[in-house]
């Protein structure tokens, strides 16, 4: 299921790390990123923020009053992901306190980690445990990074949201 | 539902269509609606017990939709969303401006919807003194270049890239090369001001979930989730047909939308928004409202005519169409294009617009077959024919005159002598029917008639 959703992934241009575990997982984001980084905290690899400053990266966090401002100059935004579906390929984001909308449609470069355990066949099956539960404010799926078909129905990619989409699989 | 600007000229449909057809750098950017037909097509094949249960979920709704439209409010209430019932787009237009003007909003970011072109959104900001900006890259095309989108999906496909380079370059103020990603960047860098800048984020709604009051909104660009990210007020124009049962029911219906419109497994964003920002959380919009739009809708339950309140917009019946695949959407004159517009442009105005649209369709069923939700589109727009008032509709006038004088003439024997002989000098070609004959052929009549035969053989 895991190589399914993988391949479908990168099908829809997202590059595609894992699964791993945790630890490998934290130095394979932290070599990836440089600018200004901007985290959510539902990263679901402990220790990420630490790792990046200790690479002397500047990190932006939800807890910082200037998040809003600021979030405009991230270069990379990295968050979590609630559920991952496989066929059609798709991560799920949720909204939360700690988890803004924006990161990961501001910033031109888009890191989501996805634990494998949080991977659901199909959307139909995701759909209906989704109804089913506490629904956040915005629950976003993304398929992979922004497109668009309308100059003459030929595919160019960041239009508005991310230019690339790496999704990171943790064991 | 006339309140842009119209790109291809003709006093009536038949006339547009000629213009259309005849347009060399229309019919080469339409030869682009080919590569999405085929991926499309080939995706949407697979799935035929999908259609079967979508389309089941669709006539469920429209049982009762008054019904569901209740529970939907009560849940979005419960989440904190207003709700605003319009019945016609000049009230729909009201509670927005009102909405706009009680909270000094001056620059409104909209996301591409069917809804807001039916009401005319844009142009009443507008005026209103408000700037609005289209987000969608092919709609922002067209509304800079003063038109209206011609495809539901992929509104500037009636635009071939240097075309698109001058529009774009004109705004700029500066040259733009003729280069796809610069283009883009360009558009990415102006919009994303627009984003910043924006108090309110207008979009449309393709499912409007009313068990648990979730909004769901496709979009592959992101400008979607910008309309609902960064501006404070979030406002929603819902058709009222947009209502369905269950959230869960978004699991059947939205993967058949999204690959009868592109071809695609899924849209690249889903965004489902279940009320606005909650305490604590950073952006997401602290105002949601939603307009409910009937505009005759729910007139239509219990006739003919009410599975196509199950359409869900995704374009399929526009792009297997042999009519609209050669003249493209402007020479319709209308908001909704191709079959499915043949069928809504006359209902949704009470007759008032587009009366000769039925008549441009060859009941080839195309449409029908390609429907995701299987609405009877070719067997409605053959009733729609029946149903047109005549006053409203030249090619039924012209028909009726026709008929009439035949209906005369073969009344008597003289009379019906006449017009045979007439018609057998002819040879099969009639003045009148010119528009007519020429593609087609009348049948050749019989150098001697039947009656002649007879009289001579049994004189
Ligand atoms: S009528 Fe059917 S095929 Fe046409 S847009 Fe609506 S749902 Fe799609």
């Amino acid at each position: 299921m895991i190589d399914a959703l993988a391949a479908g992934l990168r099908a829809n241009s997202c590059t595609v790390t894992g699964p791993m575990n945790a630890d490998d997982a934290r130095t394979a984001i932290v070599e990836r990123v440089s600018g200004l980084v901007a985290c959510t905290d539902d990263i679901p690899v402990p220790g990420v923020v630490d790792a990046l400053l200790a690479r002397g990266l500047e990190v932006l966090t939800p807890d910082d009053p200037r998040w809003t401002a600021r979030l405009v100059d991230a270069a990379v935004g990295i968050t979590g992901a609630r559920l991952a579906v496989v066929q059609p390929p798709a991560i799920a984001l949720a909204a939360a306190p700690g988890a803004p909308r924006a990161t990961s449609l501001v910033p031109p470069e888009h890191v989501c980690v996805l634990r494998v355990v949080d991977v659901i066949a199909t959307f139909a099956d995701a759909m209906a445990e989704i109804a089913d539960g506490e629904l956040p404010s915005a629950l976003t799926w993304i398929g992979g990074p922004s497109r668009t078909a309308d100059l003459e129905m030929i595919t160019t990619f960041g239009v508005h949201g991310p230019r690339a989409v790496e999704v990171v699989l943790v064991s | 539902m006339t309140g842009h600007g119209i790109t291809t000229p003709g006093r009536d449909f038949h006339e547009r269509t000629a213009t259309a057809v005849a347009d060399p750098v229309l019919q080469k950017a339409l030869q682009n609606l080919d590569r999405r037909l085929r991926t499309a097509g080939e995706s949407a094949a697979a799935h035929p017990e999908w259609k079967e249960r979508a389309a089941a979920i669709r006539r469920e709704t429209l049982l009762d939709l008054d019904g569901w439209l209740d529970r939907l409010e009560r849940s979005l209430a419960a989440r904190g969303v207003e709700v605003h019932r319009a019945s016609t787009p000049g009230d729909a237009r009201r509670v927005i401006l009102d909405l706009a003007r009680a909270r000094g909003a001056r620059t409104v970011v909209k996301s591409k919807s069917m809804a807001t072109e039916e009401i005319d959104l844009g142009g009443a900001l507008e005026q209103a003194g408000l700037t609005s900006v289209e987000t969608d890259l092919g709609e922002y095309i067209v509304q800079l270049a003063g038109e209206r989108p011609s495809h539901m999906i992929t509104p500037a496909i009636h635009k071939t890239l240097p075309q698109i380079r001058d529009v774009l370059a004109r705004e700029a103020h500066t040259d733009l090369p003729v280069d796809r990603e610069a283009l883009t960047a360009w558009a990415r860098e102006r919009l994303r001001g627009e984003f910043l800048r924006a108090d309110i984020g207008i979009t449309g709604v393709n499912f409007a979930a009313a068990d648990t009051g979730t909004l769901v909104l496709v979009t592959n660009e992101g400008n979607g989730r910008f309309c609902t990210t960064l501006p404070r007020m979030h406002v929603v124009v819902m058709p009222v047909e947009k209502v369905i049962p269950r959230l869960a029911d978004v699991g059947v219906l939205l993967p058949l939308l999204t690959t009868h419109a592109t071809g695609q497994a899924l849209s690249n964003y889903v965004t489902m928004i279940s009320g606005p920002r909650r305490a604590g959380e950073l952006d997401g919009p602290d105002e949601m409202h939603v307009v409910f739009l009937d505009n005759r809708r729910r007139t239509l339950l219990g006739t003919t005519y009410e599975e196509m309140l199950a359409c869900i917009r995704c374009g399929a019946c526009l792009n297997v169409c042999p009519v609209y695949r050669n003249v493209s959407g402007h020479a319709y004159d209308a908001v909704y294009s191709g079959p499915m517009g043949k069928v809504l442009t006359p209902l949704l105005s009470g007759g008032a617009e587009g009366a000769d649209l039925p008549y441009g369709s060859t009941l080839c069923h195309a449409c029908s077959d390609a429907c995701p939700v299987k609405i009877p589109l070719s067997d409605m727009i053959l009733a729609l024919r029946a149903d047109t008032p005549e006053r409203s509709s030249p090619v039924r006038r012209r028909r009726r005159l026709f008929w009439t004088v035949w209906a005369r003439a073969w009344s008597t024997p003289r009379g019906y002598r006449l017009t045979t002989t007439l018609g057998r000098m002819s040879r099969g070609r009639v003045p009148g029917l010119r528009a007519w004959t020429s593609t087609r052929e009348l049948p050749r009549p019989a150098r001697v008639s039947f009656r002649d035969r007879w009289a001579k053989e049994h004189r």
